[in-house]
């Protein structure tokens, strides 16, 4: 292998490293990419996902499965494999429109290849029906329905797969592969990761796609699923609340939370499986508690009830409500500089978390009183077709393709590090935002 | 590595730091743990609320006049799927009676197909509809939701409601006539049109109940979007229209509509539905789609109005209406068994898988005779009767005469000459 490739760091610490500079004063790009942000968000919805819209993929799961699916490929590109096998120059030499409409294309092909190829095509042809559309419409079930299901199942992987490779990262800091080099690191970090994730949804979605048939699948799913009791409910979203709850989690302690308090332990190990088991824990507490938080604001759920009143819903609403919060807190790490900087980290962690609380609640209200005019989904709260976690991962993605691939472009440039500023950055920056070496 | 693994700068900011962090996450964990303990419910309003007497009557007798909506569920699905999914706004999918010259699929709109029709209503639906055959997307799917309530009241006579007008004219119209609905309406016996929802299948046969009684007296749930209400004055009624606010609103002793704030597929918002008391046997519950499910009407029952008891259900419960499936729907098979119900007459969106799953539960299911296109016995079809505090004969008599015999035509009702009688 030549000397340069040996040297060759690909995107490694480029997140960190790179120096992004103003181009004007606050709040004039932070504004102006709100209004880009907006503006590519509106577009893209009208053409994919809108139903008044040209390719209508908010069935919904249909939309959602590729909204999750490039979410996690974003992540896996970025966090996994650290942009390889782009080079550290091509990064920063680059216009941003051009590594966006590359490195999101990129992005396209694998998700296709990964849903199309390897789920319907492998796993759904050769494994479990429930993957594959034809499969499922060959023993009978409506071609729509057929989707729908596929792509609930499909995505589920996805959901898990982008509560766990963050996790890795952030929690396990990616030991014990961190000090491998590209893409030694990501295949190991992506498989073992992907392997926890089918174990998980082995244990949670498959027994909820067991009961989608007549008659129930009792000898191949636990039938009724096991939580059925302790839930209320033998629907998956059970499991689909506290998973996005631990995604969500994972984010508020990279972001906002600089990876407090956990990073006060001194024990590398000790801290690594204190952060990734604390981010399971922070989850499991809030995905009690926005439940409850339903619970008094509309009164005890009634199993078996349909929307508003159900068990099943308001566990899905748990996680939809979580959602709400990672949108701003990216929003203060991408464009205000996750400020504030000063301070100590106590009074950092509390004014951010105060911000995003009611920055979050403002959204939620805001998302279902007017989502229904500009978005075409449906009014109200609880109905299957309102589904707020695809345009809030729709934006949260069109964010991280703004803030990973296009350097927070316009309202942002990359500029040489004075030796001033290098010194400065390497004392003031977040170690915990470094990445794991 | 981390700062923290560099070693210690500061042991007691160290500490510190450790101490309100682990404080924080103790009180998180705290939170979540009593979120889901039974001591939770300490915070819930027991309290019982005023209950709203709405009466009572002798009995009542529901006739279906129509269940079947549609009779091939994947034409209809497709179309819902081809036009871009279950939000797409109905009136924009080209479907009879608002066909535009173009018939294609999701292209369409009420101004668009109304001008096409809007003549021949109410007097010349046959016109009307044959534009549809012509133009329409799928117009041979179209049957429709229509159901007549015979309620006996305490003092000795009788009152009559219309629940909803069906889809296709054609299909809604033979229907009225087969059960004799045409004359009640045109001599004024029907004292009431309550249309459940917007939606096609319960609406857009608005024309057929007007041909017959346009001064009638007609409700519609809060929520009818601007097409529905003109669609409403285009198809020529003259009568008083109601808009039924979120709630119970009382309409005769022992009769209320409740009305739900409920978004429904294809932009329709908000449903009507009926609680009829049975003086000594309790409530029941007559629905067109029962879109905020069967539970909720329940349990909206037994906070709000004054009886006995849950008694019976009648119409659609909107579980699996194109047969499709969601573990959530095994936790209303589960449950519903729970709230007592005496007689449950289910047909139109509650699923044919549904109401299998509620027989084989053991559920008291009355099980109908599949004529008049209604493909299965599990429903109550096409010209059945269920009596609550009244017996009555599992087919109307009217409809007896017709087809005397039941049977189970196939599934794609092929070969049942009922539905050969209609135009297509």
């Amino acid at each position: 292998m030549p000397s340069s490739e040996t040297m060759e760091r690909y995107g490694d610490g480029y997140l960190e490293e790179r120096n992004l500079v103003q181009r004007w004063p606050t709040p004039i790009p932070q504004i102006l990419n709100l209004v880009l942000l907006g503006a590519l968000f509106y577009a893209t919805w009208w053409i994919f996902q809108d139903p008044r819209g040209w390719l209508r993929l908010y069935t919904p799961f249909v939309g959602y499965n590729y909204c999750r699916w490039l979410l996690i490929i974003f992540i896996w590109m970025v966090y996994i494999f650290n942009f390889w096998p782009f080079r550290r120059v091509w990064l920063e030499r680059t216009h941003p429109v051009v590594k966006a409409v590359v490195l999101t294309s990129i992005a396209f092909v694998i998700m296709m290849i990964v849903i199309k190829g390897f789920f319907e095509g492998l796993l759904g042809s050769y494994g479990l029906a429930y993957f594959s559309p034809d499969q499922m419409q060959k023993i009978g079930i409506t071609e729509f329905f057929a989707e729908e299901y596929a792509a609930l199942a499909i995505l589920m992987f996805a959901a898990l797969a982008s509560w766990l490779s963050p996790a890795w990262i952030v929690g396990m800091e990616g030991a014990p592969w961190h000090k491998e080099r590209q893409p030694v690191r990501g295949i190991t970090i992506l498989l073992v990761t992907f392997f926890l994730a089918t174990i998980i949804f082995f244990m949670t979605m498959h027994p909820h796609m067991g009961i989608l048939y007549k008659e129930w699948q009792s000898f191949a799913a636990i039938a009724p699923p096991w939580w059925h009791d302790f839930a209320d409910t033998v629907s998956g979203n059970f499991h689909v609340s506290w998973i996005m709850c631990c995604t969500v989690v994972v984010w508020l302690v990279e972001t906002i939370w600089e990876r407090y308090p956990f990073r006060v332990i001194r024990h590398d190990w000790a801290r690594r499986f204190a952060t990734f088991f604390g981010i399971i824990a922070i989850a499991f507490a809030c995905h009690f508690f926005l439940y409850f938080a339903q619970e008094l604001w509309w009164g005890e759920a009634v199993r078996g009830t349909r929307r508003l009143m159900a068990p099943d819903w308001r566990w899905l609403h748990v996680g939809e409500m979580m959602i709400f919060f990672l949108l701003p807190a990216l929003f203060i790490t991408f464009y205000f500089g996750n400020w504030p900087r000063k301070g100590s980290p106590t009074y950092r962690v509390a004014v951010r978390t105060l911000v995003t609380l009611v920055a979050a609640i403002v959204i939620y209200w805001l998302y279902y009183n007017t989502s229904h005019l500009f978005l075409g989904t449906q009014k109200g709260f609880s109905h299957p077709q309102q589904f707020p976690m695809i345009p809030t991962i729709w934006l949260i993605n069109i964010m991280l393709i703004n803030h990973w691939f296009m350097d927070n472009w316009p309202g942002w440039k990359i500029a040489p590090q004075t030796s001033t500023e290098s010194a400065r950055n390497e004392t003031a920056m977040d170690p915990a935002l470094k990445p794991a070496e | 590595m981390t700062e923290s693994s560099q070693g210690p700068t500061n042991d007691r900011r160290a500490f510190l730091r450790g101490a309100v962090g682990g404080t924080a996450l103790g009180a998180l964990g705290m939170m979540g743990a009593y979120s889901y303990s039974p001591l939770r419910r300490a915070h819930f309003d027991t309290a019982e609320g005023a209950k709203t007497d709405i009466g009572a009557v002798k009995s009542l007798k529901v006739t279906n006049i129509s269940e079947t909506s549609w009779f091939n569920n994947a034409d209809l699905i497709g179309d819902i799927r081809g036009a871009g999914g279950l939000l797409v706004n109905q009136y924009k999918f080209n479907w009879p009676p608002f066909a535009d010259k173009n018939g294609k699929l999701a292209e369409g709109s009420y101004a668009d197909g109304i001008k096409h029709i809007k003549a021949d209503l109410p007097n010349n639906l046959e016109r009307a509809w044959a534009f549809q055959m012509e133009n329409a997307v799928h117009p041979e799917n179209a049957g429709g939701y229509a159901a007549l309530l015979e309620i006996e009241m305490r003092d000795g006579s009788t009152k009559k409601i219309l629940l909803d007008s069906g889809w296709s004219y054609d299909w809604i119209d033979k229907a009225f006539q087969r059960e004799g609905i045409d004359t009640m309406l045109a001599n004024g016996e029907i004292d009431a049109l309550i249309i459940s929802h917007e939606h096609f299948d319960h609406f857009w046969g608005f024309p057929v109940s007007m041909k017959y009684a346009p001064e009638i007296d007609v409700y519609v749930p809060d929520g009818f979007y601007e097409e529905g209400f003109q669609y409403v004055k285009d198809s020529g009624h003259r009568g008083k229209l109601h808009v039924m606010k979120p709630g119970l609103t009382p309409l005769f002793d022992g009769v209320a509509i409740y009305n739900f704030a409920i978004p429904i597929i294809t932009r329709v918002y908000g449903e009507n539905s009926l609680y009829v008391n049975i003086e000594g046997k309790g409530l029941v519950s007559v629905t067109g789609c029962c879109h905020q499910g069967i539970i909720r009407f329940a349990e909206t029952a037994l906070k709000e109005i004054k009886m006995d008891k849950l008694y019976g259900i009648y119409g659609g419960l909107h579980i699996s209406p194109f047969d499709d499936w969601d573990p959530k729907y095994d936790d209303l098979v589960f449950t519903l068994g729970d709230y007592g119900f005496e007689k449950i007459g289910a047909n139109h969106c509650t699923g044919l898988l549904t109401v299998k799953k509620f027989i084989a539960r053991g559920l008291p299911v009355v099980q109908g005779t599949a004529r008049f296109g209604s493909k299965d016995p599990v429903y109550l079809g096409n010209g059945d009767q269920i009596g609550f505090g009244r017996e009555v004969p599992l087919m109307s008599p009217v409809s007896a005469e017709v087809a005397p015999a039941a049977y189970s035509p196939p599934a794609s009702g092929a070969g049942d000459d009922a539905v050969k009688g209609a135009t297509y």
